[in-house]
């Protein structure tokens, strides 16, 4: 019995995977950047471009854009009148972004906000876009998780979706015996959702550690 | 067996399953059954029901009833007009989870069919029900895996979605050297998938390996 977890990994990839062109340019593209292990994983954005069109989402709010590889996966899996307002606090990375959205015909689906993704969204709710959205992808700063995570509470419908990534940090949230602050943020919010009667949950060992939250 | 390192197993379970008491006891009870290692695992079901309750999904179809735990984690999470149909080649397993069922309060959402599960299939699409299905759970006989999603293909509506169990099968499809009849049904039905246009996939590492097909 293989329980090597590369094999096993390598089989699903293999088995699922199916990289539309215009992600694959951008993941290699990425390939060279220093902080490329930001990128979320081909296989996490196919599960969630699945669940966008399960469920008929149509708005949402992606909190941690980098290069964009998230963005143009969500884009290109919400129908035609679909929109994604795109959060991030660097004007270089999202340059990148744009390029590629531009590039596979999706921009005019994405709105980039630039700044701290806290007053974005704080803006969002005063522009009375409490209940409005469908789904949001957190992906940022993992000591802004708690802040996004309330706030998307809010802005989302009842029945819309959380997905928050890398919740598993390479394993260290399970290991007590140390981990700076971004473990523990990450450590505080798993123990508060797990606990949330707000949400119904499913947490993943896909990527980095998916975690699914539905407003009831 | 899960596929990631126990540690981190345990710290998904611990921070994300919320196993009803009425689910619970059909775990413990048939732990002690000569196939007790056939029950889908909490996180999986618990993960189906997110599937269930974001789809919006009300008729279903559950191939594999064994002892009720997957049909009654589907049933809790339909709504009250919901409705779930479950196949299994044996009345005894069947009266088991029949039961379960009643005392939760939910069987009247269920129609429990004995007998094969093609020829239960078969007499509904010539009844005139295909396309009518949100959900299918297929969870039985691997040797008839690729009957079943065929026809689960059938009866699904457009934007439906099928679900299938243990097509990681321990790990052992990733292992060439792993001849067994088994083993090679779930090869051969993964490869398919691979490359099934009729619909968009993921598959994950989740209990025994969860592979979803969302017809187009």
């Amino acid at each position: 019995m293989p329980r090597s977890h590369d094999a096993i990994r390598d089989y699903i990839t293999a088995h699922s995977l199916r990289e539309p062109p215009a992600l694959a340019v951008l993941r290699r593209d990425n390939e060279t950047r220093p902080r490329f292990n930001m990128q979320f994983t081909p296989e996490s954005a196919q599960l969630l471009q699945l669940l966008i069109k399960l469920m008929g989402a149509r708005r949402g709010i992606e909190i941690g854009t980098f290069t964009g590889y998230s963005g143009l996966a969500i884009a290109l899996a919400l129908p035609e009148d679909g929109r994604l307002i795109c959060c991030d606090v660097s004007a270089d990375y999202t340059q990148i972004a744009r390029r590629h959205w531009a590039a596979a015909g999706i921009a005019d689906k994405i709105e980039l906000r630039l700044g701290p993704a806290r007053d974005t969204l704080d803006a969002l709710i005063a522009a009375g876009g409490t209940g409005q959205f469908d789904f949001m992808l957190i992906d940022a700063d993992k000591t802004g998780y708690d802040s996004y995570y309330e706030r998307g509470l809010i802005l989302l419908r009842a029945g819309g979706l959380i997905a928050i990534d890398n919740v598993l940090w390479g394993g260290a949230v399970a290991d007590r015996s140390g981990g700076g602050v971004e473990t523990e943020a990450l450590r505080t919010l798993n123990d508060k959702i797990a606990g949330d009667d707000r949400v119904d949950v499913s947490m993943l060992a896909l990527g980095d550690g998916l975690t699914l939250a539905r407003k009831r | 067996m899960p596929f990631e390192p126990d540690a981190i197993h345990d710290y998904i379970v611990a921070h994300s399953v919320r196993e009803p008491a009425a689910l619970a006891a059909i775990y413990e009870e048939t732990k002690t059954h000569p196939f007790g290692y056939m029950q889908i695992p909490p996180e999986s079901a618990q993960f189906l029901q997110l599937l269930v309750r974001l789809s919006g999904a009300r008729y279903c179809i559950e191939l594999g009833t064994f002892t009720g735990y997957s049909a009654l984690a589907l049933a809790l999470a339909l709504p009250a007009d919901g409705k779930l149909i479950c196949c299994d080649i044996s009345a005894k397993v069947t009266a088991v989870a029949r039961q379960h069922a009643e005392r939760a309060g939910v069987a009247d959402k269920i129609a429990f069919r004995v007998g094969p599960a093609l020829a239960t299939l078969d007499a509904m699409i010539a009844a005139g029900e295909a396309g009518r299905f949100d959900f299918i759970l297929v969870d039985a006989d691997k040797a008839n895996y690729e009957s079943y999603y065929e026809r689960g293909l059938t009866l699904l509506r457009a934007g439906g979605l099928i679900a299938i169990d243990n097509v990681l099968w321990n790990g052992t499809v990733a292992d060439p050297a792993d001849i067994d009849p088994s083993t090679e049904t779930l090869r051969a039905l993964n490869a398919k998938i691979a490359a099934d246009q009729r619909v968009d996939i993921s598959m994950l590492a989740l209990g025994d390996g969860l592979t979803l097909a969302r017809k187009r």
